[in-house]
């Protein structure tokens, strides 16, 4: 079955028209116009993957991506016309994963919607980092037998740092192991997931034990 | 305290009121001082002369009068002169001394009879010869009377009066008088001290009276002074109090209409910038989503063109062609529209300047091959580590690299990279068509080309050396030119090391002409 992507955007034709590349490539998209309609759609149809223009009338994209957020861990990425803006950042931290700046190509969409599904490569089942243990199979991580709930791209960032324990990252290296990114990305992605992961995986965000800020280089596991 | 009277206008009309009354009441006081004194001392002289004139007559009669034909009858007579002209008590003393005029032949037989306490040595030689050699008048010196009083030496002034007086049988004498001098020393004293003791008073009102009138005076120039800073600190809407009818009302009133026009153009000029940003923010979304879709519209009718006929074909080659240049266009415009709201903050990080270099020429060197154009270096030794936004100064150099190879003419291009202590630099030269005089002045133009005729093939939008300006002034940087007609043209970066230090020096010469764009960064 095709992976389903729902396209929420205001604009009828670039809606029409990502709909029609994303066929091309493969891809079942479904529509929605506008941040009021967007739960509801997005409830009905399950989709894998959530393309997310920023600027929405009625509910704005950063509401928009916060409520999908809170029902489930389902790749967002967000659309925006402002890279350099503030923008970015509160969409990346209302959970966001990823985002394209228009006008993108479509080589490029279709590349960043499929490194957001790429299913998780390991040769072990079972990751141990610290109190933590990552459950490969069951895609998911337990604390002491409870299960702490992070998305899939936070568990692929989790995963890459504690299968190299005490190896330091650079952001560039996690986003290119992280989200796919060949050339050199933005920053800020790397710096909002470490802060969103600690906040769920450490005991105190503010005094992180299990992810460590490398200063001037990037971030180690343990 | 000279720091006070530099800095306030009140303590220096102050100060200079208390200086220039000082000098005056000195002036009068000394001159009443010295008036009175001479008055006192007048009037005094004259009592003393008349005393003594009729004293001498007294002794001349006295003598004259007498029979006596013994010397101790006569000593008796002369002894009894003396107490009889004496005149005792604090006030008006007066001491009397008879004395026989030297060099008399016949020797001295009777004694002289002097007051007591009264010391000869202040009649001085000089003045009883002038005495002797007097005829009939008395004479008078100002003397000095030291007097001893409870072991304090006191000096007082005093007169002695002196006149030659012919004593039968005896000879030749002077008879003098010494006056004491001290009540009138004592007034003079009094009056003096009174005359210190009003000055002082009056000096110390007139500073106070200045004090006041300054204060009245400066008081509201102060309190506009301090308004005024505090509008130029941000806070438009402080005005004056407005009182009264006088200069210092009207002053209020015209500053508080300066400022209220101040603080309308303010504001309409705030909201302007405003809109202007707002707009430029709005037009970004407005336009960008439509071209989103024209380029993925565009993008999948180029992809399949093979599958056109040929005119169908080419005209999507064209659109694709022109789509991009659309996208360029609006980036470039976004770009100089940022800086032009002054809304452009530079990420700053320490990058190696030589590694910006190479990674910006591998990725024009194939439009370099294409062109014919062979790229030469010039490299320093080591890291060239400089405080700088990479992603601008990559840009920068890619569009001096771009610019070089566009109007190059397949001609060699040297990239040349220096670095001093403060400052590193990039050379971008060509041997290309170069530019005159008056296309050097307008090369940071916005939309402006060097040769309007030439053909666009590396498809600029005119606004690359624009933004390279203002990505260098963003980094307290400067970007020279120098170029000559059909000999080439040569552009210059050059950067602090560190954000905000000064450069005293580029790393990199540059040929002879150049111009500079080092302008004061806009606040």
């Amino acid at each position: 079955m095709n992976p389903k992507i729902l396209v929420i955007d205001d604009d009828n034709a670039l809606r029409e028209m990502v709909g029609i590349v994303l066929a091309a490539s493969g891809f079942e998209p479904k529509y929605c116009p506008d941040g009021n309609q967007a739960l509801s759609i997005f409830e009905s149809e399950q989709p894998d993957l959530v393309l997310l223009d920023v600027m929405l009338p009625g509910k704005d994209g950063i509401t928009v991506c916060q409520e999908i957020r809170n029902l489930s861990g389902t790749p967002i990425i967000m659309l925006t016309a402002k890279s350099d803006t503030n923008d970015v950042v509160l969409g990346l931290e209302a959970g966001a994963d990823d985002y394209i700046v228009k006008p993108f190509q479509p080589g490029e969409l279709t590349a960043r919607i499929k490194a957001r599904l790429r299913p998780l490569t390991s040769s072990e089942a079972i990751v141990n980092l610290g109190p933590l243990t990552l459950d490969l199979d069951g895609h998911q991580v337990l604390r002491g037998g409870k299960q702490i709930s992070l998305t899939p791209l936070e568990f692929n960032l989790l995963l890459t740092l504690a299968q190299k324990p005490k190896q330091v990252f650079t952001r560039e290296v996690l986003l290119e192991k992280v989200w796919g990114y060949q050339y050199k990305a933005d920053t800020r992605l790397v710096n909002v997931h470490v802060q969103r992961l600690r906040s769920k995986i450490e005991e105190d965000p503010d005094n992180p034990k299990i992810i460590k800020t490398v200063r001037g280089i990037g971030y180690r596991a343990g | 305290m000279l720091r006070l009277l530099r800095r306030s206008v009140q303590a220096r009309a102050v100060a200079t009121t208390v200086a220039l009354s000082s000098v005056l009441l000195v002036v009068l006081g000394g001159f009443l001082s010295f008036s009175i004194g001479n008055g006192l001392f007048d009037a005094r002289l004259k009592q003393v002369l008349a005393e003594s004139e009729v004293a001498v007559l007294d002794a001349q009669n006295i003598f004259a009068a007498s029979s006596v034909s013994d010397e101790v009858a006569l000593q008796t007579l002369m002894n009894s002169v003396v107490p009889r002209l004496e005149a005792t008590g604090l006030a008006d003393s007066r001491r009397v001394a008879l004395l026989r005029s030297p060099g008399q032949t016949g020797a001295q037989i009777l004694q002289s009879p002097i007051s007591s306490g009264l010391d000869t040595a202040l009649i001085s030689p000089a003045f009883r010869s002038e005495v002797r050699s007097s005829t009939g008048r008395v004479l008078y010196q100002s003397i000095q009377l030291s007097q001893t009083e409870n072991g304090v030496i006191t000096s007082n002034p005093g007169i002695v009066v002196g006149s030659p007086l012919d004593i039968p049988l005896a000879g030749d004498h002077e008879l003098y008088l010494v006056f004491d001098l001290s009540s009138e020393q004592q007034t003079l004293s009094f009056v003096q001290q009174t005359l210190f003791i009003g000055g002082l008073a009056i000096i110390l009102i007139i500073g106070g009276v200045a004090y006041l009138v300054t204060g009245w005076i400066v008081r509201p120039v102060k309190v506009a002074a301090e308004v005024s800073e505090e509008i130029a600190d941000g806070a438009l809407d402080v005005r004056l109090l407005e009182k009264g009818e006088d200069v210092v009302a009207v002053l209020a009133r015209s500053f508080n209409k300066m400022a209220d026009s101040l603080e309308q153009k303010i504001t309409k000029l705030a909201t302007v910038s405003k809109m202007q940003q707002r707009f430029v923010s709005d037009v970004s979304h407005e336009l960008r989503t439509p071209l989103t879709t024209i380029k993925l519209a565009g993008d999948l009718i180029f992809e399949a063109r093979d599958d056109l006929d040929p005119q169908l074909r080419r005209s999507a080659e064209l659109m694709q062609g022109q789509i991009e240049r659309f996208e360029i266009l609006l980036r470039d415009l976004l770009e100089i529209s940022k800086y032009d709201a002054g809304a452009v903050l530079p990420e700053l990080e320490i990058h190696d300047l030589k590694q910006l270099v190479t990674s910006a020429v591998s990725s024009i060197e194939p439009l370099a091959r294409k062109r014919g154009s062979e790229l030469r270096f010039e490299l320093p030794e080591g890291e060239v580590l400089a405080e700088l936004d990479s992603r601008r100064i990559d840009r920068l150099i890619g569009n001096l690299l771009a610019n070089a190879i566009e109007h190059g003419e397949g001609k060699p291009i040297t990239v040349a990279v220096g670095v001093t202590s403060d400052a590193v630099a990039v050379r971008v030269t060509d041997q290309g068509v170069g530019m005159s005089e008056s296309e050097l002045q307008r090369v940071f133009d916005r939309f402006w080309r060097a040769d309007p005729a030439r053909k666009r093939t590396s498809g600029g939008t005119g606004l690359g050396l624009a933004i390279s300006l203002e990505d260098t002034l963003l980094h307290g940087g400067s970007l020279d030119v120098w170029a000559k007609p059909n000999e080439g043209a040569s552009f210059r970066l050059t950067l602090p090391k560190v954000q905000g230090e000064p450069v005293t020096a580029s790393p990199l010469p540059l040929p002879e002409t150049e111009i500079s764009s080092t302008r004061e960064k806009p606040e």
